[in-house]
């Protein structure tokens, strides 16, 4: 079921307003493998969100294209299920319409679309939440909606982009886990946007680095799992911390300043 | 904190809950009570309304005496006494007024409702048949009793502004939300409506009934609210819809959405409180631009009777229920917004922002 993403001459300008010209993707070339933990690493505005936008076929490409074994992405799709930075779980439905709406939309048929959705709702730790609106759930909760929903349209592809940026340190870690327990169980392809390389080192199988639009480092991590505070504290880790950093154009001495 | 510290917890919340309830009773019996006491003051001999506004009631009980002779006070029949009296047949409008409601014609007396549809659509009877046409004066005695009553004007002037209010609100929300799926229908609609919201639709009203004629108060009353109500409904979901995040949109389109279950699942339900808020103001304009249609000239509806009024004062001396008529209007308004209320905090629940819209 699964598939190699393939990312091919992907360009993506901008023109803005003023005229200026703006190279968000610049000749991107990348193949992912199924079930890869892919972490999209680079300073703000360099073409991270972008790159994800055009997977999930919100955003086309000016030149190139993305394809899922070989299929040509040419629009959204269930295939591809992305969690946003932002919150976007709906806040008229209740937690469980939530997680079925995908299911709804595929016409799944009633008996499966429930027991689906109480799977991902287990899955996510929201089950006694079923019934609550969202505006009754923390921000992490809420997460969880949206990670529940990406889940149970049955993806083999998932887009994460920041998603848990909003949320504070202990909530963050807690939703790695949770993120990590689905990803082991399901063996899903999963990319994750983020700028934080602690986040990266917990969760990578691959660390793809964007600067101004350019991949300039495709960095495999290999850690072992799970990825505690001694793994990141290795030599290992700490080389490719090292490297992210050197390439996001900060010295360790400019890092240590700010 | 121990599980009967939450039970006084809950209990202290249901305390304050029954507090606000209690509370807002109040101040609608306040509100009520101001409005009448305004309503006798005017009534007054020394007000110089005295002539116009008939005191809401009679004098009556055991300081009969006292309120009329020492305070001047409840001279005569109270103006809802008498609406109330001429709620099902008016004697006053039997004997003074040939054309009561000359779209009814005794071929059809036992058949209420097709009395009522006709004079909805404006249709006269002429001879046995069901025609649009010319109205033609029906003597009296010729027709039902209830034909002279003050209810059945009443009855159809809410029938129309309902029925007005309803197609509006259907028209509007379907081309409002199907210009989100089509933008053509948005660039065909958006100038129309633009060009009739920016004239004050209270202007406006006179010349449709113009254009329209008053024989045809299908054309002029319904024909008047629904369009109101459609353009209101336009703007509304038009609004309503484009305050949803895009992100939400997005999300439900990587989550696989098609048109139909995005409409269903997102527009359809995120849209509801803000079209809701919009259908109570639509409704409130509605009311006000039904009955002043039907002052214009309109031989049928509520409207109307402030007309038949307006006669009776200047030329018979006749009590005149005016007030009473807006009192009933009022009421009516009331208790139409207050089921609105109920049903919009049902459909709102999921949001404080929308229960707060709706208030
Ligand atoms: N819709 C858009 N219109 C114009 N410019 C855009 C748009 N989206 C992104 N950009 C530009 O593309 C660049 C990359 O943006 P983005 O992918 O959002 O970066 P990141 O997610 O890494 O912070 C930025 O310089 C931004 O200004
Ligand atoms: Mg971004």
């Amino acid at each position: 079921m699964s598939r190699v993403v393939s990312f091919e001459g992907l360009w993506c300008v901008f023109e803005h307003r003023s005229g200026q010209l703006v190279n968000a993707l610049h000749d991107v070339n990348f193949e992912v493998q199924p079930g890869e933990f892919v972490c999209v690493v680079g300073r703000s505005g360099h073409g991270k969100t972008t790159l994800l936008r055009v997977l999930a076929g919100l955003q086309p490409p000016t030149a190139g294209q993305i394809r899922l074994g070989e299929v040509v992405v040419e629009g959204p799709g269930a295939d591809r299920a992305m969690v946003f930075q932002q919150d976007t779980v709906f806040p008229w439905l209740h937690v469980r319409e939530n997680v079925e709406f995908g299911l709804r939309a595929l016409k799944v048929d009633d008996e499966e679309r429930e027991s689906t959705t109480a799977h991902w709702l287990d899955a996510v730790g929201l089950t006694d939440f079923a019934d609550s609106w969202p505006r009754e759930l923390s921000g992490g909760m809420r997460k969880r909606v949206a990670l529940a929903a990406a889940m149970a349209v049955g993806s083999d592809v998932i887009l994460m982009d920041e998603p848990f940026g909003s949320l504070d340190y202990f909530t963050r870690r807690n939703l790695h886990d949770v993120l990590l327990d689905l990803w082991e169980e399901t063996q899903k392809t999963v990319f994750f946007v983020t700028h934080d390389i602690e986040e990266a080192l917990i969760l990578a199988d691959r660390v793809i680095l964007l600067a101004e639009g350019k991949l300039v480092d495709d960095i495999p991590v290999d850690l072992p799992r799970p990825r505690d505070e001694d793994v990141r504290a290795s030599s290992a880790a700490v080389d490719i911390t090292k490297t992210i950093l050197a390439h996001l154009g900060i010295t360790e001495e400019e890092a240590t300043q700010v | 904190m121990t599980s009967t510290d939450v039970l006084d917890v809950r209990a202290k919340a249901l305390r304050e809950k029954r507090r606000r309830r209690i509370a807002s009773i109040i101040y609608i019996a306040l509100g009520i009570t101001l409005f009448f006491v305004a309503w006798v003051l005017l009534s007054l001999e020394a007000s110089p309304w005295h002539y116009d506004i008939p005191p809401p009631f009679g004098a009556v009980g055991p300081f009969q005496d006292i309120l009329q002779g020492v305070w001047g006070l409840f001279q005569g029949e109270g103006a809802i006494a008498h609406f109330w009296r001429n709620l099902g047949t008016s004697q006053d409008m039997k004997i003074k007024f040939v054309h009561a409601c000359p779209d009814l014609h005794p071929a059809n007396v036992n058949n209420p409702f097709r009395q009522i549809i006709s004079s909805l659509m404006g249709w006269k009877y002429n001879a046995d048949n069901l025609l649009p046409g010319q109205p033609s004066p029906v003597p009296i005695g010729q027709l039902p009793d209830y034909c002279y009553g003050y209810g059945i004007h009443l009855l159809v002037t809410i029938i129309r502004i309902l029925i007005g209010a309803a197609l509006g609100t259907i028209a509007g929300l379907a081309i409002g939300l199907s210009s989100l799926v089509f933008p053509k229908v948005a660039q065909v609609f958006t100038p129309v409506a633009s060009f009739f919201g920016t004239a004050p639709i209270f202007i406006a009203a006179p010349f449709f009934v113009i254009w329209f004629g008053v024989e045809v108060p299908i054309m002029t009353t319904i024909g008047l609210v629904t369009f109101y109500t459609t353009l209101l409904m336009y703007f509304f979901s038009r609004r309503a819809a484009e305050n949803i995040p895009v992100g939400i949109v997005e999300s439900a389109l990587t989550l696989g959405g098609t048109p139909r279950s995005i409409f269903r699942w997102v527009y359809l339900p995120g849209t509801v409180p803000e079209i809701a808020g919009g259908f109570r103001i639509a409704l409130a304009g509605a009311w006000g631009l039904g009955v002043l249609v039907e002052v214009l000239g309109i031989q049928v509806g509520g409207g109307h009777l402030i007309d038949i009024w307006r006669f009776l004062i200047g030329q018979l001396q006749a009590p005149s229920a005016l007030v009473a008529l807006i009192t009933f209007y009022g009421v009516l308004a009331v208790v139409v917004d207050g089921i609105l209320l109920v049903l919009i905090r049902y459909l709102t629940r999921w949001s404080e922002a929308g229960r707060r819209l709706g208030l």
